[in-house]
């Protein structure tokens, strides 16, 4: 019992900032970034290069994809979704521009980086085993910690700054907050690298436990869209809530089903798909889409 | 004639003497005998694709058409090697069976809308790709391989469709069936488009509560238009698996579900004939960048991405700037 | 006078001509070969260490001047095609390949995508080797795919006969990916455990092949405390978080696999943890490798930058092909003649130390000479390299 809960909350909080970042994005523009996943190895990638291979601090590393990652998140928005946005009849269309990037970069991350699976040294050593009830590794504990902090660090940041309070206007209503004098096009731009840097600040954080290998980027994608939709599309909190439920369903799923093995998977799938038919909006999220 | 223009009855013309005559010449004179099989994929894909593109004209994202297709496949594996049944006869039943359980599905999740609907279906394909792997009637993880090729149909002593094990070459056969299927399905969303259920349609992805206030009976027509778009997912992979002879679990997966509704946002979602284009152009585009090795995906990419960035509105907005024909 | 001017012009005519005939000779009529298999995407890894092995090896040949078939000196030329691991481009893959005239293929990578091409295959005249283990794929009425690697039903009883006389296991559990390719291989790994008198303590946790934490996964596993903990058709990302995790939990047993590793990820993934990882490979640990295998190795780095371990299993299909052309040159067009000398042929293999041979087998599993005899070298990891346990033959 003590494992599931350290499991779940351990899942949950990494999964939490994945969500996060793809959450902020829809909020801000109504894009449904397939690309977060390749964003997510990025970082995961740009950490390596720096900590694992030329020898950087961690924590220097970490900082470097959330630079890489912010400077590409504001690219791509300001060059390619800004215009397609302003161009196309319907919004959905950015589906396609967000589609044909996630191939762009798994291109591109494949030229740069290499098939092979990547990892780097444990920045901490030691398991944490408590009676064989609860065993977690420390690095784990560490990881979780920082992806908690950051969790705060970021919440902190959307309530409290200017820029935070212009992000919430700017995803609460466009146009209104165009007119109470948001500066919408410079917001949304810095909102997208935010959401790409979060992207970053993951990738980097889980290369120290799971490593990276540019596989991971469209099933990281699908599993951010499905904790953005237990939680609501486009709201914070509920990116958050949404990470931690499928955190736990996952490690509560697979401590009691794992004999019946192959279906375990297929039940959390499906209990989704029942939860979504009878709460259309996810857990907070506005009752559109 | 049927109230089409001459212009459009032209059109039509010249499009069915282009793919019926002109690309078997085309293939016989350059001797690139491997684009029949390419073009049947871009046929049978766009039957798929077709079903996507119905569901965005009610205003749904689908990315679930995957989950069909695979459905369709198994269906008619399953009825063409267990029970006997000639591949002629599965095919519809593939069809069929596919509507039946977007009946089932969608009564549920079509009260869900945008990307809430999106990701429900994304969702789906998954389910069924598990599924397959978890029941014994799909032979799980081994699939269902070594399936027979389509026997020959015929009434009273007249053939009707010849015996395709006993052919030289396959390969125009399947293109031709997949031609034939295709232009049907095209055909059927066409007539549908612009028939009053069209109408109907067109009102419901504006508003739906405002269709709804003026006496749109929208759930009715939303499951019709969910089954019609499975039917056409359920027929495109039946016959894939046919050609392929086999069908595994990740015959169609996630990526495939993808594809379908890129076709529809790379053709244009405002045009019939879009989800054909965009098809064409993303599975035709990859084969025929083959050349450039290692660069291929990163030039593909690059591609769309231009493409859509200076054509938000798909393919077809070059030429026609609005309306819903060819 | 007026002769010996004419004799010397003929000479340089003479000479002339012979320099144009050698240059000429340079440009080798070329050989093609095929690759379809996946080279973009989450298992790019499988297939581009299968292409970069055969791209080394035609580039090596190409610059010793050729591969002597017959009469005539061929360059090798590869043709690859990405199939992106969705069987319908893999036909696709295949028609290619048929229209560039190609009959021999490696590839493809993964079980749907080889039973996929079959038809294509067949009615164009083409052998493939595909590294997939269905044995309908092998057993007639197929009659054109050759198995490229040892089957995981051949190794897996190896292993486990070792590992229970030499280590003394007598409980196994098995881990795979929720996917076909694995799920049978476990299938298959279950069924060769049950009959070599093991128990097998678990049998049914699987996971997502997008996991990326494998704690929750194995933490049932490792309940029913196996001696051998078997992860079934693992691909090589995976296999460094399996064993961390298993690690990290407490286990103390072996932990094997049949599928090939490498060394230098296992190294980034897990380290020290890996000490003791069972897995099979090719001749490329130092006590088996030749000097042909060591150069094969150099040049691959060269070439790509670094070398994929995984690769060991994969120099052997161009190989196979080349020398049974040279065996049979009328197989160059002709297929039903490269199958008929596959049932006596045999050459000295290059790649390993010692007498092995190259030789077509599979009898005793598929009825029919279709899987290329690879030397079953199992090895262990150890510090960052891998040593090798046994070597065994199949027949």
């Amino acid at each position: 019992m003590e494992q599931i809960l350290a499991n779940g909350v351990y899942l949950g909080s990494q999964y939490a900032m994945i969500a996060l970042g793809l959450t902020l994005i829809f909020a801000l523009m109504n894009v449904l970034n397939f690309a977060h996943g390749q964003m997510y190895v990025i970082g995961g990638f740009v950490t390596y290069t720096f900590y694992g291979q030329w020898g950087v601090p961690f924590i220097l590393a970490l900082v470097m994809s959330c630079v890489t990652l912010a400077i590409l998140g504001a690219l791509i928005e300001r060059f390619l979704f800004a215009p397609v946005i302003k161009g196309s009849a319907r919004e959905e269309s950015t589906m396609l521009l967000a589609a044909g990037i996630a191939f762009f970069l798994d291109a591109v991350i494949l030229l740069f980086f290499g098939e092979k699976q990547r990892g780097v040294p444990k920045i901490v050593d030691g398991v944490f085993n408590y009676d064989f009830r609860l065993i977690m590794p420390y690095d784990r504990i560490l990881i979780c910690v920082l992806a908690i902090l950051s969790i705060v660090a970021f919440i902190g940041l959307m309530q409290y700054t200017k820029t935070g309070r212009a992000l919430r206007a700017l995803a609460q209503d466009r146009t209104a907050a165009q007119l109470m004098g948001v500066n919408v096009d410079r917001y949304s731009m810095i909102g997208f690298a935010l959401g790409a840097m979060l992207a970053g600040l993951v990738g980097g954080l889980l290369v120290t436990i799971t490593g990276v290998n540019l596989g991971m980027g469209g099933p990281t994608s699908i599993k951010a869209f499905m904790m953005v939709m237990i939680g609501g599309a486009g709201v914070i909190s509920g990116a958050i809530w949404g990470g931690i439920i499928l955190g736990f369903m996952e490690a509560i799923g697979l401590a009691l089903l794992y004999q019946y093995g192959d279906i375990t998977y297929l039940l959390i799938f499906v209990s989704l798909m029942i939860f979504l038919a009878i709460r259309p909006q996810g857990l907070m999220g506005k009752p559109w889409g | 004639m049927f109230g089409f223009t001459s212009k459009q009855l032209s059109g039509v013309a010249i499009f069915l003497f282009a793919i019926f005559i002109g690309v078997p010449l085309l293939i016989g004179l350059t001797g690139r005998w491997d684009f029949y099989f390419t073009l049947t994929s871009v046929a049978l894909l766009a039957i798929a694709s077709a079903g996507v593109w119905l569901t965005f004209y009610i205003g749904r994202i689908n990315i679930g058409q995957g989950a069909f297709a695979l459905i369709g496949a198994y269906v008619s594996a399953i009825l063409v090697v267990k029970v006997g049944w000639s591949f002629w006869i599965s095919l519809p039943a593939a069809g069929l069976f596919a509507a039946l359980v977007a009946v089932l599905i969608g009564l549920p999740i079509l009260r869900l809308r945008g990307v809430y609907f999106a990701m429900i279906t994304l969702v789906l394909t998954q389910v069924v790709t598990l599924t397959a792997l978890a029941l014994p009637i799909t032979n799980g993880a081994k699939g269902i391989s070594n399936i027979p090729l389509p026997s020959g149909v015929s009434i009273f002593g007249i053939p009707l469709l010849p015996d395709f094990a006993g052919m030289e070459n396959t390969k125009l056969a399947f293109y031709y069936t997949a031609c034939i299927l295709m232009i049907i399905t095209y055909a059927t969303l066409y007539r549908l488009v612009n028939s009053r259920l069209g109408h109907l349609c067109r009102s419901m992805q504006q508003n739906e509560e405002l269709a709804s206030s003026i006496g749109v009976n929208i759930s009715y027509i939303r499951i019709v238009i969910f089954a019609i778009s499975s039917f056409f997912g359920g027929i495109g992979g039946a016959m894939f698996g046919s050609i392929a002879q086999s069908v595994y679990p990740s015959s169609f997966q996630v990526a495939d579900s993808v594809n379908f509704m890129l076709n529809c946002f790379l053709g244009g979602l405002g045009f019939v004939f879009g989800p054909m284009l965009g098809t064409l152009v993303l599975y035709f585009g990859w084969d025929l960048l083959f050349e450039f090795g290692k660069y291929q995906m990163l030039i593909y990419s690059t591609v769309l991405i231009l493409i859509i960035r200076f054509l938000p509105n798909g393919l077809l907005s070059i030429r026609f700037g609005k309306g819903g024909d060819k | 006078m007026q002769r010996r001017t004419l004799m010397k012009a003929a000479l340089t005519a003479v000479s002339l001509i012979a320099l144009q005939a050698t240059s000429a000779l340079a440009e080798n009529p070329v050989l093609k070969i095929g690759f379809v298999g996946v080279t973009s995407g989450p298992a790019a890894s499988w297939g581009i260490s299968n292409q970069r092995s055969m791209e080394t090896r035609a580039a090596w040949i190409n610059e010793t001047g050729g591969y002597e078939i017959g009469d005539t000196t061929y360059d090798i030329e590869i043709v690859s095609f990405d199939d992106q691991k969705d069987p319908k481009r893999a036909i696709a893959g295949m028609e290619k390949m048929a229209q560039e005239g190609i009959h021999y293929v490696v590839g493809p990578n993964v079980d749907d995508g080889a039973a996929a091409v079959r038809p294509v295959a067949e009615s164009n005249g083409i052998m493939y080797f595909p590294y997939a283990f269905p044995k309908s794929l092998y057993e007639a009425p197929a009659s054109n795919a050759v198995l490229g690697m040892v089957a995981n039903y051949q190794s897996g009883p190896a292993i486990y006969k070792y590992l229970m006389e030499e280590k003394g296991v007598k409980t196994v559990a098995f881990i795979a990916a929720n996917e076909s390719d694995p799920l049978s291989q476990r299938d298959g790994g279950v069924a060769a455990a049950t009959a070599l008198g093991l128990e097998v303590v678990s049998d049914n946790v699987t996971y997502q092949v997008d996991t990326t934490d494998f704690t929750p996964v194995l933490t049932p596993v490792m309940r029913s405390r196996p001696d051998l903990l078997v992860l079934s058709g693992v691909s090589p990302a995976n296999a460094p978080q399996l064993i961390r995790s298993a690690r990290e939990l407490g286990f103390q047993g072996v932990i094997s696999t049949e599928t090939a590793q490498d060394s230098g990820v296992l190294t980034e993934g897990a380290g020290d943890l890996a000490n003791g990882f069972i897995s099979v490979g090719g001749a490329s640990t130092p006590e088996l490798a030749s000097p042909m295998m060591n150069e094969f190795v150099d040049r691959y780095t060269k070439m790509f930058g670094e070398y994929n371990d995984e690769s060991n299993t994969k120099v052997y299909a161009l190989e196979y092909i080349l020398e049974t052309l040279k065996a049979d040159p009328t197989a160059l067009t002709d297929v039903d003649a490269f199958q008929a000398t596959m049932d006596t042929f045999e050459a000295p293999n290059p790649y390993m130390n010692g007498d092995a041979t190259l030789r077509y087998v599979g009898m005793s599993s598929f009825g029919q000479k279709r899987q290329v005899a690879v030397p079953l070298v199992v090895n262990v990891y150890q510090d960052g390299k891998f040593e090798t346990l046994f070597v065994a033959e199949v027949d």
